[in-house]
C-alpha cells in the first residue's frame, strides 16, 4: 500500500477529527458524545476525501464504534448517568438489518436478471412503441432506464442503455446535438430511476434505515407512492430540457436491437421469481408481510433452483451492503450517546420557517452530492434531520418522514458533473459529451429538483402520509 | 492512469514498420507504440518498459527476421510471469503451417494478420485485442470507452456490477 500525498492529507484529517474532541469540553455533551463525535469526524473526513475506499470507512465505523462506545469496548463497560452503552450487536447487527437485506433480494434478482438478458430484453420490448422520431425515442429510452433503474442499479442499468445507444449514435451524424441528448438522458433517467424504490438506490436505503431505527417502517409499495409522481415529473422535465437544449437534427432514428427471451428452465424461474417478488413487495400494505421478509424469497428461491449459483453470489457487489451498514450504525451512536440532539441544540432552527428548512435541507443535499456520493450524503445528514425532527425544536410542521424524504431524493438529483454519479461518468467517458454540457443539464435539473421536492414535502407527502 | 500500456511492433523492414505504425497512428495518444527491428532488440525494449513499471498491452510481431524468428520470439514472451498477458499477434506472410502451429500452440497466439494487410482490418484486430487485454486485466473500463471498443466495454461493466455509492 503506497500512500500518495493526497490520501496522507486525508487520512491525517480524519485522525485529528477523532481525536480533537478529547481536547474540549463541549457543554452540554456527554463524555460518549465527544467520543461519537470523534467518529462522526473520522467518517465523514474520510468519505468526503476519499483517502480509503467508502466501504472500508464504512467497516471501521462499525469497528470504532464497538471497540470504543459499546458496552463491550474499551470506554463505557458500564452505564452512565448520561450514557446506556449499546450492545455491540446493535452495531455488527446493522450488517444485516432489514433495509440490507431487502438490498440483498433486490441485488441476486437483478444479477439473475443481468444473467439471462431480462434487462436487455425488457428494454427492446419495451422501446418497440415509441416509434422513430427522434424525440419520443429519448424519451423511451429514458421510461426505460428508469423503469430498470428502478429496480437495478443505475450504474448496471446506465452500462446496459450504453450498448444500445452506442450503435445509434455511430449512424447520426458527428455534429447532431441528438448525441448529446443520448449520451445524457441515460444517465439522468437512471439518477432519476433510482428515486422509484426502496431498493433503487442506496441513499433510499438510508432513509428506510434511519425511519426504521424510529420506529417507522415505510413499505414498499408506500414508498413507491410517495415517490413515483415525482420521479415521472423530474423524468418528463430531463427529457423536455435535453430535446430543447440539444435539438436533434436527424429525422428519424433506427433501433435495432435483436434477440428473443431466454425460455430455458433456469431463465422461465427467474421470469417467476422477479414478478411474484416484485408484486407481492408493491403489495406490502395489503397482505402486510415486511418486504425485508419478501426479499428472502427470491434469495431463497433462486438458490436452491440453482438460477443463481456460488459464483453469482460472490460476484454481489456486497460492498454497497457494508457502506449502508456503515452509515445506519454511525445513526446508532449519534442517536444513543446524544450527539445528534446536541448538534441540533447548539442551532437556533426557530429562526428558519419550515419552507426554508426543507428548502435548506433539499439544497445542502443536492450540492454536497454532486461532489460526494450520494449514500454518503445522504448518511451524513439524515441523522441531523432525524434528531431534528424527533426533538420538535424546528417546530410542528416539520415532519420526520418528510425530511428525510427530502434528503434522500435529493441526493440522488444531482447530476451536475461526471464525478456526481457512476452513470455521469460512464456517460462521460464515451467522449461524446463535455462537462460544460453535462453541467449546464445537469443544473437545471438540480435546480428543479430542489423546487420540485419542495413543493412535493408541502402538499404531496403530507397528503399520503395523513 | 498510472501505468502505460504500450504497443510493441517487431519487424526488421523499415518499410513495413513505418507502415504499421503509421497505421496505428489513432491509439498513439491512449497507448504508445514502441518498435523493435529484431527480437533481440524486443527483448530489450520489453525489458526496459516493464522496469519502468508500464506494460505492454499487444504485441505485432513479424514471423520471419535475421536472428530469433517471431514465433520463437513470442514463445518465450509467453513463458514470462509477467509479459504473457500481452495480447499477441502475427503479422506475416511466410509463416509456415509448422511455425503457426507453434504459435498457438506455445504462445497462444491471440491473432493472425496475413500480409499484405489493410489499415481498416489492423485497426479492427488492434482494438479487438486491446479491449481483450483491458477486461482480462480489469482495469477501469471507462478510460478506454472512447478508443477501445466501446459496446464490449458496456457490455463489460453490465456483468461485473461497477456499482452506485
Amino acid at each position: 500500500m503506497k500512500l500518495d500525498t493526497k490520501q496522507i492529507v486525508g487520512i491525517s484529517i480524519g485522525l485529528l477529527g477523532l481525536i480533537s474532541p478529547f481536547f474540549f469540553q463541549l457543554e452540554g455533551l456527554s463524555d460518549a458524545g465527544h467520543v461519537a463525535l470523534g467518529i462522526f469526524f473520522l467518517a465523514a473526513a474520510y468519505w468526503m476525501l476519499e483517502p480509503f475506499p467508502i466501504y472500508a470507512t464504512s467497516v471501521l465505523v462499525i469497528f470504532l464504534q464497538v471497540i470504543l462506545l459499546s458496552q463491550q469496548g474499551f470506554l463505557f463497560p458500564e452505564s452512565t448517568a448520561q450514557y446506556t452503552p449499546d450492545d455491540y450487536t446493535a452495531f455488527i447487527g446493522t450488517l444485516a438489518s432489514p433495509i440490507i437485506i431487502l438490498f440483498l433480494g433486490g441485488f441476486v434478482l437483478a444479477d439473475a436478471a443481468v444473467k439471462y438478458d431480462l434487462d436487455r430484453n425488457l428494454t427492446r420490448i419495451l422501446l418497440s412503441p415509441f416509434g422513430k422520431k427522434p424525440g419520443s425515442i429519448v424519451l423511451g429510452l429514458m421510461v426505460v432506464t428508469a423503469l430498470l433503474s428502478a429496480f437495478m442499479s443505475n450504474t448496471a442499468t446506465t452500462a446496459m442503455m450504453m450498448t444500445v445507444i452506442l450503435p445509434i449514435m455511430a449512424r447520426i451524424g458527428k455534429t447532431d446535438p441528438l448525441r448529446i441528448g443520448l449520451a445524457l438522458c441515460i444517465p439522468f433517467a437512471a439518477n432519476i430511476g433510482g428515486i422509484a424504490t426502496p431498493i433503487g438506490t442506496p441513499p433510499n436505503a438510508v432513509v428506510i434505515g434511519a425511519l426504521s431505527q424510529q420506529g417507522i417502517n415505510i413499505p414498499f409499495g408506500e414508498w413507491m407512492i410517495l415517490a413515483t409522481p415525482l420521479v415521472v415529473v423530474a423524468l418528463l422535465f430531463a427529457w423536455f430540457l435535453l430535446i430543447k437544449m440539444f435539438k436533434p437534427e436527424a429525422e428519424s432514428i433506427q433501433i435495432d436491437m435483436s434477440g428473443k427471451f431466454n425460455t430455458s428452465g433456469n431463465a422461465i424461474l427467474l421470469y417467476i421469481a422477479f414478478a411474484a417478488t416484485v408484486l407481492f413487495w408493491v403489495t406490502e400494505s395489503f397482505h402486510g408481510v415486511k418486504s425485508a421478509i419478501i426479499a428472502l424469497i427470491p434469495v431463497v428461491f433462486l438458490t436452491l433452483s440453482g438460477v443463481v449459483t456460488k459464483e453469482d453470489i460472490r460476484k454481489l457487489p456486497w460492498e454497497v451492503l457494508w457502506l449502508v451498514a456503515g452509515g445506519i450504525s454511525l445513526g446508532i451512536s449519534m442517536k444513543s450517546t446524544g450527539l445528534a440532539e446536541w448538534i441540533v441544540g447548539s442551532i437556533e432552527w426557530s429562526a428558519f420557517g419550515t419552507i426554508s428548512l426543507l428548502v435548506v435541507f433539499a439544497g445542502v443535499s443536492v450540492l454536497m452530492s454532486n461532489f460526494l456520493s450520494n449514500t454518503v450524503t445522504a448518511t451524513l445528514l439524515i441523522p441531523l434531520a432525524v434528531s431534528l425532527a424527533t426533538s420538535g425544536v424546528a417546530g410542528e410542521g416539520f415532519n420526520l418522514i418528510i425530511v428525510s424524504l427530502v434528503i434522500g431524493v435529493s441526493a440522488s438529483m444531482a447530476m451536475m458533473l461526471p464525478i456526481s454519479t457512476p452513470p455521469n461518468a460512464i456517460a462521460m467517458s464515451t467522449g461524446t459529451i463535455q462537462t460544460s454540457n453535462m453541467a449546464k443539464a445537469g443544473v437545471s435539473v438540480g435546480i428543479f429538483g430542489i423546487i420540485l421536492v419542495v413543493i412535493y414535502a408541502l402538499f404531496y407527502w403530507p397528503f399520503i402520509l395523513n | 492512469m498510472d501505468r502505460q500500456i504500450y504497443i510493441l511492433v517487431v519487424e526488421d523492414e523499415l518499410e513495413v514498420m513505418e507502415a504499421l505504425v503509421n497505421d496505428l497512428e489513432q491509439f498513439e495518444e491512449y497507448f504508445p507504440i514502441e518498435s523493435a527491428n529484431s527480437s533481440e532488440e524486443a527483448k530489450q525494449v520489453v525489458k526496459d518498459i516493464y522496469a519502468s513499471g508500464n506494460e505492454i498491452g499487444l504485441v505485432l510481431c513479424d514471423h520471419v527476421m535475421p536472428g530469433q524468428n517471431g514465433v520463437d520470439f513470442l514463445i518465450e514472451l509467453q513463458t514470462n510471469n509477467q509479459q504473457h498477458n500481452a495480447k499477441k499477434v502475427l503479422v506475416t506472410g511466410q509463416a509456415g503451417l509448422e511455425d503457426t502451429i507453434q504459435a498457438i500452440n506455445n504462445a497462444q497466439l491471440d491473432h493472425y494478420i496475413a500480409k499484405p494487410w489493410t489499415k481498416e482490418q489492423l485497426e479492427q484486430v488492434v482494438t479487438a485485442q486491446l479491449t481483450n487485454y483491458v477486461m482480462d486485466q480489469r482495469y477501469n473500463p471507462m478510460q478506454y470507452m472512447m478508443i477501445l471498443d466501446s459496446v464490449r466495454l458496456s457490455e463489460y461493466m453490465r456483468t461485473h456490477k461497477i456499482t452506485d455509492h
